[in-house]
């Protein structure tokens, strides 16, 4: 998901450059569809098991801002992980230029009704153009707001916040906090 | 004498349209030719963002009374169903059907009506007539050539158009910026001599 995103967010910026023939852009174009489409759906997955399980809890002493801060952030992640693939969907569906979408260029994935059938698509397609960037843009900075907490809490504060995140086992539980600055000071 | 016949062969087309004719050289009066869908194939070529690609429309319909001997009462008629082009890849082709391109809603034939056709060289013949694409109704000259052996005569020919003549690709499609304007139509048609069905 963390992979998918970054190359969604590089994918994006680089197809939207002015001056790139269509040869370059096209293609990049439907690999975005493809990889947003599947973003899309890992992500509902992804917060079903959310809301099903019970995150680890926030270190005890974090202060309360610092609390708040952290689940304003995670809310935020969630909401536009879903948002963008849902407005970028959207936007395909409204673009004058209809093309019919293939991920991966083997399934067919439809259009949005509605959208697909308005009349005048072009103040459509322009609007969510706007808002599906300005939430890519959004994304990118609250992504790197997460990271660089992460990296805070691992380096500055020295808790297990960063490690416990790691996707491969962890090394016998990292010690408090407490524990290691007492080691690091004998 | 007009010797008229329909047949709904296997074939395709799509921005295009074609055309065939064969001819009798033993017979004095133009004859009727039925086309070999095994054998025959009509075809249409196009530019997508730089890349070439080739389409086949199938089936259609050929009503084809030719005698080089006997051009004045020769003539081609084709019916094609522009929503069996077909092009290799599933995005083009689900596009290829819809309102911007050859809006098989509203307009489910393309046809090719040459009256017209004379001796430009050896086994070389130009059919003169009208192309009907997307509604649009536009002269449209055809020049094959054709080989006879027996009843069986083979006809190959090749045109270009311009797609947007005929409204082929509407809004940003009508630039040429992603798919080129121009169309190449290609046709290789096999066909035998048939029996005259009708005559008037």
């Amino acid at each position: 998901m963390a992979i998918g995103i970054l190359a969604m967010a590089a994918i994006g910026i680089v197809m939207t450059r002015p001056g790139l023939a269509p040869a370059q852009f096209f293609p990049l174009y439907q690999l975005h569809k493809s990889v947003g489409i599947t973003i899309l759906l890992a992500a509902i997955l992804r917060i079903l098991w959310r809301l099903t399980h019970r995150p680890p809890g926030l270190p005890a002493d974090m202060p309360a801002v610092e609390k708040l801060a952290a689940h304003a952030g995670h809310f935020g992640l969630y909401a536009l992980m879903l948002a963008l693939p849902l407005t970028g969907w959207a936007l395909v569906s409204a673009s004058v230029l209809h093309i019919p979408t293939f991920l991966y260029g083997a399934i067919p994935w439809p259009d949005l009704p509605i959208l697909s059938a308005l009349h005048d698509k072009a103040p459509a397609e322009a609007a969510l153009k706007a808002i599906h960037a300005t939430g890519a843009f959004a994304l990118i900075a609250l992504v790197c707001l997460h990271a660089a907490a992460a990296l805070r809490h691992h380096f500055i504060v020295r808790d297990d916040v960063l490690t416990r995140m790691l996707p491969w086992p962890q090394h016998p539980a990292r010690r408090p906090k407490n524990s290691k600055i007492e080691e690091q000071r004998s | 004498m007009i010797i008229r016949h329909n047949r709904a062969s296997k074939f395709s087309i799509a921005a295009t349209v074609l055309l065939v004719l064969f001819g009798d050289t033993e017979a004095a009066r133009a004859a009727q030719w039925i086309i070999d869908p095994a054998r025959s194939k009509l075809g249409f070529s196009g530019t997508q963002v730089g890349t070439q690609f080739q389409g086949t429309l199938t089936p259609y319909t050929a009503r084809i009374n030719f005698d080089p001997a006997d051009l004045a009462n020769s003539s081609v008629h084709i019916e094609i169903d522009p929503a069996s082009a077909t092009t290799g890849d599933p995005q083009r082709d689900a596009a290829l059907p819809a309102t911007e391109w050859f809006d098989v809603a509203d307009f489910p034939k393309a046809v090719f009506d040459a009256t017209s056709i004379q001796t430009t060289g050896t086994n070389a013949f130009n059919a003169d007539g009208k192309l009907t694409i997307r509604g649009v109704t536009l002269p449209f000259s055809l020049p094959f050539t054709l080989e006879i052996d027996g009843a069986t005569a083979h006809a190959t020919g090749h045109a270009q158009l311009i797609r947007t003549d005929f409204g082929v690709g509407q809004g940003p499609w009508t630039s040429g910026d992603f798919v080129a304007l121009k169309v190449d139509v290609n046709i290789d048609l096999v066909a035998t001599r048939g029996q005259a069905t009708t005559s008037q």
